[in-house]
């Protein structure tokens, strides 16, 4: 541990405390994770295990790096690449002003982190704007596996902050236990609208940067959802009914149009915008179809 | 997460190589000769298939928690960590990894106690058959008690991680296996079967730390043919492999048939245990 100056509390992860810290030898910045070791049986929490398991393996540019993991007294630091800013404070931080192309940029780069994960048959299972990181080159990389498990996401972390549920697709909200890489899709498809509605920002629309499903509750996240998508009908979706949580909902018919809820997105990305937010999981496009969507036909990745 | 295995850090990092192996067992292998060493392997390798079991673990984890195992004594004496604690830690890691979920801890110990009960009593009646035994010189490991506690495991388990170099995902000879055995023909059960079980006996060698596991996987469906007296030579000969690595797998499962042909566990297994390098410090009873 003495190789690192602590500096900043940068936030609470899933697990422990974050850090930004300065290695004392390279003087590289690095994001210190402390694991709290609270539950006497567990030993190192599951949820940390997989997370370094997983960077183990995952070694790509748009997935956060795992440098190191020390044992210090009964504590286990993980020390990760540290970048600047999440999605969500890089949002705060502009006055209303994101480029469209690094919309696509950002889009481009989460599908293709995606991409690779799924490749390897490893699920994200939480994807928000908050587990997005950006640094100062505009590269955008996936973090906090943490959550990722196998069965049943955990509904609360660590400092019992309920686990927000708006990226969640229906599917999940209705208890499917089997996941599949669509559930990552669905998500990544909120955060797409929310990147799209912030460029908006500048124009002064009302939805600007705001999620596209902030439920409150299940039930009224799937509301939110079937409000804009339409219920889905034993047509649409077959398996539906057979899921362990399901419930009846009010048959709401799409009322609304995207265009409404991105308004002045272009087609093209309502097109992939569409595919992502479907209802039914094995309609979902994949992370490989959605990065040679028509959209990114022009895509231009060089550092801003 | 069964991605590629040429990008995994099984692949980068724990595919080692013989001399290296042997170098590492040095200071093991002053006191032990290396069937001695073969033989305690061999041993706790049992003591974890017999743990996992007890605890309803899926062969896949229990295989997992034995290349730790295999892992950790590839780099380390066993003087270092007692492999009693060891093998009982190596099963509490790789069933959170392999996400079998969380065995309470206070479960694994008292299964530690019945299985280290049951080869204290069984280990105690082959010394009486033998003749050679005052009881009183009976080891640590076979007092009726397994001598560790909780906080043993949690300690062991900073310790394991860190000299797996946090590597835990590990892949198994066992998917490569029903792929194949599928593109051979439809109705092999019986083959399946058989060349699984001897995968679950490779774990007893050295194989999973020298080579890959499609390799152990293709070398083990041999050995099963050659056993059910099957041929397959043409279909073998279609396989991109390796075919000198192929027969030297064969080589180490032949090996340990041998072994385990000449070899009387209950007979010897004691006095190995005598013999092995231990950590100076035990745990008070």
């Amino acid at each position: 541990m003495q190789k690192y100056e602590k500096l900043d509390k940068i936030g609470e992860g899933t697990y422990g405390t974050v850090f930004k810290a300065k290695n004392r030898e390279t003087l590289e910045i690095v994001a210190l994770k402390r694991v709290r070791l609270d539950d006497d049986d567990e030993g190192v929490p599951s949820s940390a295990l997989r997370e370094i398991c997983l960077l183990k393996e995952l070694k790509h540019k748009n997935i956060v790096r795992l440098y190191d993991v020390l044992h210090s007294d009964k504590k286990l630091v993980l020390v990760f690449e540290h970048c600047d800013q999440d999605l969500k404070k890089y949002f705060d931080s502009l006055n209303g002003e994101i480029d469209p192309n690094v919309v696509k940029s950002f889009m481009y780069q989460l599908l293709r982190g995606l991409a690779f994960c799924h490749s390897h048959n490893v699920l994200h299972r939480d994807l928000k704007p908050q587990n997005l990181l950006i640094n100062k080159n505009g590269e955008l990389k996936l973090a906090d596996f943490g959550l990722a498990r196998a069965f049943g996401i955990p509904v609360k972390c660590y400092s019992a902050e309920v686990v927000t549920l708006w990226y969640r697709p229906p599917d999940v909200l209705f208890g499917a236990k089997l996941y599949t890489t669509s559930i990552d899709m669905w998500s990544a498809g909120c955060i797409f609208a929310e990147l799209i509605n912030y460029y908006l920002c500048c124009l002064e629309l009302a939805n600007a940067g705001r999620p596209l499903f902030p439920g409150s509750d299940v039930d009224d996240q799937l509301k939110r959802i079937f409000k804009l998508l339409g219920t889905p009908t034993d047509e649409t979706w077959p398996n539906m009914t057979t899921l362990p949580d399901f419930k009846p909902m009010p048959m709401y018919q799409p009322n609304m149009t995207l265009v409404q809820v991105v308004p002045k997105s272009t087609i093209k990305m309502r097109d992939l915008l569409q595919r992502l937010l479907v209802c039914n999981p094995s309609h979902r496009i994949s992370a490989e179809q959605a990065m040679s969507h028509i959209y990114f036909a022009d895509i231009n990745l060089l550092p801003k | 997460m069964a991605g590629n295995f040429w990008q995994s850090s099984h692949y980068q990092q724990w595919i080692l190589d013989k001399q290296d192996l042997v170098r590492e067992r040095q200071l093991d292998l002053q006191i032990l000769s290396e069937e001695e060493y073969q033989k305690i392997g061999i041993f706790f390798s049992n003591f974890i298939q017999i743990l996992g079991e007890q605890l309803k673990l899926k062969q896949q984890v229990i295989a997992t928690a034995t290349v730790y195992f295999k892992r950790f004594y590839a780099r380390n004496s066993l003087k270092c960590i007692d492999p009693l604690l060891l093998s009982p830690t190596c099963v509490f890691l790789a069933s959170k990894v392999e996400e079998f979920g969380v065995i309470s801890n206070s479960r694994l110990i008292t299964t530690c106690q019945t299985v280290c009960m049951y080869l204290f009593y069984f280990i105690v009646l082959c010394c009486i058959l033998h003749f050679f035994v005052v009881k009183n010189k009976l080891n640590y490991a076979y007092t009726q008690e397994f001598p560790y506690r909780t906080n043993h495991i949690l300690e062991c388990e900073f310790y394991l991680l860190e000299n797996l170099d946090c590597c835990l995902i590990v892949f198994q000879p066992y998917r490569p296996l029903l792929q194949l055995v599928q593109d051979i023909g439809q109705h092999e059960d019986q083959l399946l079967a058989l060349a699984w079980r001897v995968v679950n006996d490779s774990l007893r060698t050295d194989l999973s730390l020298l080579y890959p596991p499609y390799q152990i996987a293709i070398g083990c469906l041999q050995i099963a043919c050659v056993i059910m007296q099957k041929d397959l030579k043409s279909w073998f000969a279609e396989l991109n492999v390796d075919i000198d690595k192929i027969q030297e797998i064969s080589r180490y499962i032949i090996n340990l048939f041998e072994l385990w042909k000449s070899y009387d566990e209950k007979k010897d297994i004691q006095g190995l245990l005598n013999k092995m390098p231990k950590p100076k410090l035990q745990p008070t009873r």
